[in-house]
């Protein structure tokens, strides 16, 4: 596996620009055109100088030789310009298509894979690791191409047209410089790398100390948070400057290098000048040749190390890629069926991939067509766990959660979860218009079946109470939505998709008591052909169940009717103590 | 992420803010003159250059009887020049990273202890996400500007004045010719000055647009997964990338057509000058030399001038950068320490409101002639349904704010007469939120105070019966709380909130109880420490459960921001009023919320 991705990640490099192979074809031909059109300056300035030397310059030469410096500098630019641009345009392409490769292997990826991979670092393949690879393609195209025709063309220019040991003598010097690049480049990475690690690390005690400025001034502990933060900043300092003694090293090096190929050139040339071995032109047209390769050397050290750090982003990406989709369609699934919503579950065992320990053990449960199910039980005893592996968020082993008599493993995963409406804990909506948001699970709602689910959710009279009513924004840009108002609008968008099944985890939680009768009595109204089940921690929410679930430690600890498992005198009843005691007057 | 926020244009306001973070620069005036010598030198280094081949040619080259000995003087001179000029290039790059970074430091530390030093009111107002952009990335961005841009601009600058001075010296007349080229650069920068930064500006919005509905997609990709919307979000994901794609060409081809049209410029210049010089050699009124030196020159002309432009975008985004952060140094915190305060280092801990009455903005009133005296020592609840004043009365005895009438005492001194640090080290606050800080265990409970010992600490552990707790931990008080305290559990966070008041030792206590569900022995763990907690404390309970209060000394009632009623639990009940109903209605042991209050309605 490992090994396979080591030569992979070119491979999609080579892949995109395979298909891209006549745009490149064309961009190249126009680069090394250009550099062709280019040696042609020193030359020109050498023949001019030769003829001025000689006294042969006349006005019509020197015309001549200025008009074609001319067409010269214009052709030059126009054609490397082209052939930059279009690298460029094929190389953002690139970008654009790795950002929607990404985005579409991630909506078939699991909520397991979710749960190990932070958001941020999500975010920075898409953003930081694209770019990289952006970079080094277009920008590596235009260099590499330029540098490499560029010193081609100007050592056979020297080689034909001057001296050709001139040319060997006088570029030892300037050979050096890539291999510079390359040694110093990871050096410099390095450090940048310690740099970005120890901004962040400020970032981060910013971010966590501001969001509990309420403690850190009520415990007077402004000065002390702020040596604090004067500790992370001093580090970046500290790490700030030695990566730029390294890059300044690095920066002198170059030019120091190319000075002493032309101190060389200087005086050989001058030397072989006097001599009369070679013409005052050549001489001239030498040094200016001189100058225009230190640039290209440079760049292919610049491109080698943009490529091994694109390597790098090139390989996390192939890795994300790559990823098969831990819950994807079977082979062989059952035709698209109405399905009912008869639920069995029979689950022996489910462990999250990784742990050490099951999260859920030996439960066993028939729930029919349009029955209601009341799951209770403290914070981490499985409840959330159980109703995700219905609509396989969480996948149990083939054959423990069957839906209408077949395991959910051999439908197909659009036919089950079109099945369930869900309402998750935290009523995460999108930062779009409510409307948006309620319509979410349907493509083709009609105005009244939105306005009828908004009501059914007890959400209506909110969003009327906003200025722009179904069409506000909410999120950042918009209205901040309560915990409550977006429990409720959660729950209109699960209420208009018209599933078979229903499942509400803990979703009345941040909704009043007086709300929560008056979504509980629309359930009770709409649940009629629906299966639903319900998580919650106040009993209110369950006491209308058919049959309530009390789990403790991810398993069953007792089952029953509401009446049944007061009767039990146990758990279920304890807690009904704590909650309700006195507050059965009305 | 906050680039939404850029595309407010900078303007004349953007450059001002950042001259005024100059001050932050100018214990530094020494460094920066140093840096400008080293310039100097770096870049007359530089323009020598030319120079030395010219008179190579002239003087021993191209003349009847050529030197060998003037060439290698001038090549070993030339040697020497060139190792100047990498010398002073090392160290002036050096002394000037050195010096922005630590303008740098300096900014960020004032800005952070400015923004924490500011009232509660501006947190209200700000998000905790953009004060941390301006702390993290609007500095780098400023940093920028002392480091990139004022280099280019002097060292740049100074090459292109010192290239021009070069070339009058050697020809006026060619050299004024050569002046033409200034106002064509100028007039095609300002043309590509707007379009570069609409461009510049577009893309970053874009960008930021994509980095936003990834973050909330990938966040929310199991909502998507479920209602099984993949296609209309890819739908949406590939409007927003294609819309940027767009926006990246069109960018990079301005800039591609900007720098392609100085290079062409550079070159037609060079063909000038050979075409003007040329005559002028013609005719004998310059040596063969010094038209190669101005060929040279005129192609150095063109560095500067690139680079320059190169850091537009450079002097763009820290404008924009230095906008947001004086936007922050620009707010005075609200609450200011009296000019000569009292300082105490303890107190009985009597509180006492004076007719309080308090908004949270001007017009709004949140509190009403709030009246009462809480004896030293004592405990006392308070209750009313949410939005009836609780939490007002606690920020405000913090003086997380400022009431708009009355006065509000502690032992019979104003609170404003202390200093905040001062006030706030006898007031201590338990929140309902517990904040953990990634540190060790003991850290956390000391606050990172290294005056408080680990004989403390623990002692302050055991009080609350958190010690059994944390010696259940791997690493015991040395356990790294990871990632906000993940690692805990919700009881345990509680407990360790405990300790760290226990540890800190204030005499008026305000505690906001936690309305979590716990499970039943936690639940008795935390009120156990809670109580252990109040011993010997003035303390002030927001409290959710009434058999939290039933022994209370007095407990005071609210209602949209006014005392209906005070009392013990028991004189309560028999006056039959409010808190009686609230007691029927709720009992002992419900969550006393908007639920109760809409009971109450009914």
């Amino acid at each position: 596996m490992k090994n396979q991705n080591k030569d992979q990640p070119m491979q999609l490099l080579w892949q995109f620009m395979w298909e891209k192979r006549w745009n490149y074809t064309l961009s190249v031909i126009a680069i090394i055109l250009s550099e062709i059109v280019y040696v042609q300056f020193p030359n020109l300035l050498g023949e001019f100088t030769n003829t001025l030397q000689a006294g042969r310059l006349t006005s019509g030469k020197l015309a001549y030789y200025a008009i074609a410096l001319m067409t010269v500098g214009v052709l030059q630019v126009a054609l490397y310009g082209f052939g930059q641009y279009r690298n460029g345009e094929t190389g953002r392409l690139f970008e654009y298509q790795l950002r929607k490769r990404l985005f579409g292997k991630w909506e078939t990826l699991t909520t397991a894979y979710f749960r190990k991979k932070s958001v941020g670092d999500l975010l920075n393949h898409a953003m930081t690791d694209v770019q990289a690879v952006r970079e080094a393609l277009s920008g590596g195209m235009n260099i590499f191409t330029n540098a490499i025709f560029l010193l081609l063309t100007t050592l056979y220019m020297t080689f034909t047209t001057i001296s050709i040991s001139l040319t060997l003598l006088s570029i030892i010097p300037i050979l050096f410089i890539p291999f510079f690049v390359v040694w110093f480049g990871p050096r410099i990475r390095q450090a940048s790398k310690q740099v970005q690690e120890a901004l962040s690390d400020m970032a981060e005690f910013t971010e966590e100390s501001l969001t509990a400025i309420r403690l850190i001034k009520a415990t007077a502990n402004e000065t002390i948070d702020t040596n604090r933060f004067s500790r992370r900043v001093d580090t970046i300092v500290h790490r700030q400057l030695s990566m730029i003694s390294r890059s300044a090293l690095f920066q002198s090096f170059i030019p120091l290098m190319g000075s002493l190929s032309f101190a060389i050139a200087l005086s050989y040339g001058g030397y072989l000048t006097i001599h009369g071995n070679i013409k005052l032109g050549s001489f001239v047209a030498f040094t200016l040749y001189l100058a225009m390769i230190i640039t290209p050397l440079q760049q292919i050290g610049f491109v080698i190390i943009n490529f091994q750090r694109a390597s790098a982003s090139l390989q996390r990406l192939q890795t994300l890629l790559t990823v098969v989709p831990e819950i994807d369609d079977p082979i062989d699934p059952i035709p698209t069926q109405t399905i009912r919503g008869e639920i069995v579950v029979a689950l022996d065992e489910y462990r999250y991939p990784d742990a050490a320990k099951a999260t859920l053990h030996d439960i066993h449960f028939t729930l029919s067509v349009g029955k209601t199910l009341g799951i209770v039980g403290r914070t981490g005893s499985g409840k959330t766990t159980l109703v995700n592996l219905l609509p396989r968020i969480f996948d149990a082993k083939a054959g423990s959660v069957m839906i209408d008599g077949h395991p959910i493993h051999q439908y197909r995963l659009q036919d089950l979860r079109e099945a369930i409406a869900y309402v998750p804990q935290d009523g995460f909506l999108f930062s779009t218009t409510i409307k948006e948001n309620i319509e979410f699970g349907r493509d083709h709602a009609t105005e009244e079946e939105i306005v009828q689910a908004a009501q059914d959710a007890a959400m209506y009279d909110d969003i009327m109470a906003f200025q722009e009513g179904f069409a506000t924004q909410i999120g950042e840009r918009g209205v901040s939505l309560s915990g409550g108002q977006k429990q409720r609008t959660a729950i209109a968008r699960a209420l208009l998709k018209e599933a078979p099944i229903l499942i509400m985890d803990d979703s009345l939680s941040a909704v009043d008591m007086n709300t929560e009768k008056k979504i509980l009595a629309a359930l009770t109204r709409l649940r009629k052909n629906r299966t639903t089940m319900i998580v919650a921690h106040r009993l209110s929410a369950v006491r209308d169940a058919d049959w309530i679930l009390v789990l403790e430690n991810g398993t069953i600890l007792e089952q029953g009717t509401h009446e049944q498992l007061l009767a039990l005198n146990k758990e279920y009843k304890k807690i009904y103590d704590l909650q309700e005691a006195g507050s059965d007057l009305a | 992420m906050s680039e939404t926020t850029a595309t407010k244009k900078p303007s004349k306001a953007g450059m001002k803010n950042l001259f005024r973070l100059l001050p932050f620069a100018r214990s530094y005036t020494m460094h920066f003159i140093g840096v400008i010598v080293l310039v100097l030198l770096y870049n007359s280094a530089s323009v020598l250059q030319p120079f030395l081949v010219k008179v190579a040619i002239d003087s021993d080259i191209a003349v009847r009887h050529p030197h060998y000995s003037g060439l290698w003087m001038i090549s070993m001179f030339y040697v020497g020049v060139v190792l100047l000029g990498v010398i002073t290039n090392f160290s002036q790059i050096i002394l000037l990273q050195y010096i922005g970074q630590n303008i740098i430091r300096k900014i960020r530390i004032q800005l952070f202890s400015h923004i924490e030093a500011q009232s509660m009111a501006f947190f209200d107002k700000n998000a905790v996400g953009r004060l941390v952009t301006n702390v993290s990335s609007d500095t780098e961005t400023v940093s920028q500007f002392f480091t990139q841009f004022f280099l280019s601009l002097i060292r740049d600058g100074l090459s292109i004045v010192m290239i021009i001075f070069a070339m009058f010296e050697l020809n006026v007349r060619i050299a004024s010719y050569a002046m033409v080229i200034l106002p064509i650069i100028f007039i095609i920068s300002i043309f590509f000055r707007q379009k570069l930064r609409d461009a510049y500006q577009t893309t970053r919005t874009r960008l930021s647009a994509i980095v936003s509905f990834l973050a909330e997609n990938l966040a929310g990709m199991r909502i998507i997964q479920i209602f099984h919307q993949e296609k209309r979000q890819a739908n949406r994901f590939e409007r927003l990338n294609k819309s940027h794609n767009q926006a990246n060409v069109k960018e990079y081809g301005t800039s591609v057509m900007f720098n392609r049209v100085l290079e062409m410029l550079g070159n037609l210049a060079v063909s000038a000058i050979v075409w003007i010089g040329g005559i002028a050699v013609m005719h004998h009124s310059i040596p063969f030399g010094t038209l190669y030196a101005f060929i040279t020159y005129i192609r150095q002309f063109f560095q500067p001038i690139n680079a320059v432009t190169q850091q537009w975008n450079t002097l763009q985004s820290s404008m924009v950068a230095a906008d947001r952060i004086g936007g922050v140094f620009a707010q005075i915190p609200a609450i200011q320490d009296a000019q000569s305060p009292i300082t105490l280092d303890t107190v009985a801990g009597e509180v006492a409101f004076k007719k309080v009455t308090f908004g949270y903005q001007p017009g709004q009133t949140v509190l009403r002639d709030v009246d009462f005296v809480i004896k030293p020592g004592s405990f006392v609840g308070f209750v009313g349904a949410t939005g009836a004043g609780k939490s007002s009365i606690m920020s405000l005895l913090m003086r997380f704010y400022e009431p708009q009438e009355g006065e509000i005492l502690l032992d019979g001194q104003a609170i404003t007469r202390f200093t905040q640090a001062n006030l706030h080290r006898m007031i201590g606050l338990v929140q309902q939120e517990v904040h953990l800080f990634s540190g060790t265990v003991i850290d956390n409970i000391r606050m990172f105070r290294e005056e408080i010992s680990e004989e403390t600490v623990k002692k302050a552990a055991k009080t609350v019966g958190a010690h059994e707790v944390i010696k259940k931990l791997p690493q015991g008080y040395q356990t790294m709380l990871q990632g906000k305290g993940a690692n805990l559990s919700m009881g345990e966070r509680q407990l360790i909130a405990f300790a760290r008041i226990v540890a800190l030792d204030p005499r008026v206590l305000i505690l906001d109880e936690a309305t979590a569900n716990l499970d039943s022995q936690t639940e008795r763990l935390v009120q156990t420490g809670l109580q252990a907690v109040a011993k010997n404390r003035t303390t002030l309970v927001i409290a959710h459960r009434l058999s939290t209060i039933v022994h209370a000394d007095q407990i005071i009632v609210l209602d949209h921001g006014q005392i209906v009623e005070r009392g013990t639990h028991a004189t309560l009940l028999t006056l039959g009023g409010f808190y009686a109903k609230l007691h029927e209605h709720a009992g002992t042991e419900l969550l006393l919320d908007d639920d109760a209050k809409e009971e109450l309605k009914v």
